[in-house]
């Protein structure tokens, strides 16, 4: 902002055109000169250095010698600042592309995860799911085992709010694998209404319930009585063959079998157990 | 019941029966033929295997008086004992181990 004043001044008093060398121009100009420009007074700022040198630095758009440690280029200053920015901005987008897809990968994962833990189940038996279903044609082929004698007891058991009577009608039955067995239990309504009721039923113990095949029974479906009515249901099963030869069924001589009524409400409904 | 809680134990899984649920019996169209099984059973110290003819004949009373679906017996697991439609014992005869 001095500068063009200065120039000014200077070209006007040696009467040389503004495009010639500043430097010269300037040189000429003595102190006493250079105060009487208006404005000049910045110049008398720091006084320990010679303000000769101070002023010409200053004036020919010299960086000040004590200020600018650092040698050169701005240019260079700024070109590496760039590329290091560049840097870490690749290393960040490389960054977030790697979570980006690990989180992509987790979400299908989680979806994959529940057929996958289903098989799993089938496999490995865990949680109860043993053997995925069996084969319906097996029953036709089957051979009884003959050796292998099994006793089967039977429990009968009703909701505390069920009315009914509700017993088996025999105590225990004596069957081999591989041998389809019918059992009998028995209900009676004593109240004055019809009672809907829903059965579901248990086998002791755990590991055997998986050979227990039952064709034909009264469970996971409403079984209405009329008032005072008695009826005989039948369960109609057979021991899967394999049985005998699981070692973990060695040892194993009575299954009991326990079957438990509900009173169906208006709109309830037992879920049929099975994953499919 | 089946409320074990950890992992590794196997808790029973109630299944669904093959062939469904069967019908109640109100009018007791069948229970001759229950009874009949009964006796058996108690007769021969509830084995299975004696009473199977019995057993047999109450299917087929439940299938002809439509409260069962109709089914070859084969499929029952009477494949043995239908080889002697008319059999004068009560026993059943294996069909050979």
């Amino acid at each position: 902002m001095l500068l063009p004043v200065i120039l000014r001044e200077c070209c006007s008093k040696h009467g040389l055109q503004v495009a010639t060398s500043a430097r010269s121009c300037i040189r000429t100009l003595s102190w006493r000169e250079l105060h009487s420009i208006p404005g000049s007074s910045l110049l008398r700022r720091e006084g320990s250095r010679p303000l000769h040198s101070f002023k010409e630095a200053f004036l020919l758009r010299r960086a000040p010698p004590r200020l600018h440690l650092q040698s050169r280029g701005a240019k260079t200053r700024k070109s590496h600042k760039q590329a290091q920015e560049e840097e870490w901005r690749q290393r960040n987008k490389t960054a977030l592309t790697y979570i980006a897809a690990a989180g992509v990968g987790m979400i299908g994962m989680s979806y994959a995860a529940v057929p996958l833990y289903r098989l799993y189940c089938q496999a490995t038996g865990l949680g109860g799911t043993a053997v995925a279903g069996h084969d319906t044609e097996q029953v036709a082929n089957m051979t009884p085992i003959k050796e292998r004698v099994i006793k089967i007891t039977f429990n009968a058991d009703t909701h505390a709010s069920m009315q009914w009577n509700f017993r088996p009608q025999q105590t225990e039955i004596y069957v081999v694998p591989g041998e389809t067995a019918l059992a009998f239990y028995r209900a009676f309504n004593p109240t004055d209404k019809p009672v809907i009721g829903i059965s579901t039923y248990n086998v002791v113990p755990f590991d055997a319930g998986q050979y227990f095949n039952k064709i034909q029974c009264f469970c996971f479906e409403e079984q209405r009585l009329n008032p005072k009515e008695e009826v005989d249901m039948p369960v109609f099963f057979y021991i899967d063959p394999e049985f005998d030869q699981d070692p973990r069924m060695a040892r194993v001589d009575t299954i009991t079998l326990s079957y438990t009524f509900f009173e169906a409400k208006e709109g309830m409904a037992l879920p049929v157990p099975g994953y499919s | 019941m089946s409320t074990a809680m950890n992992f590794s134990s196997k808790s029973f899984r109630p299944r669904a029966p093959d062939k469904g649920s069967f019908p109640l019996d109100h009018f007791g169209e069948c229970k001759v033929f229950k009874d009949t099984f009964m006796q058996c059973l108690r007769g021969n110290s509830f084995d299975n295997s004696k009473c199977r003819l019995q057993s047999k004949d109450y299917l087929e009373c439940r299938m002809d008086n439509q409260l069962m679906a109709r089914e070859p017996l084969e499929k029952l697991g009477f494949k043995d004992i239908m080889d002697e439609p008319s059999s004068e014992k009560p026993e059943s005869k294996p069909s050979g181990q």
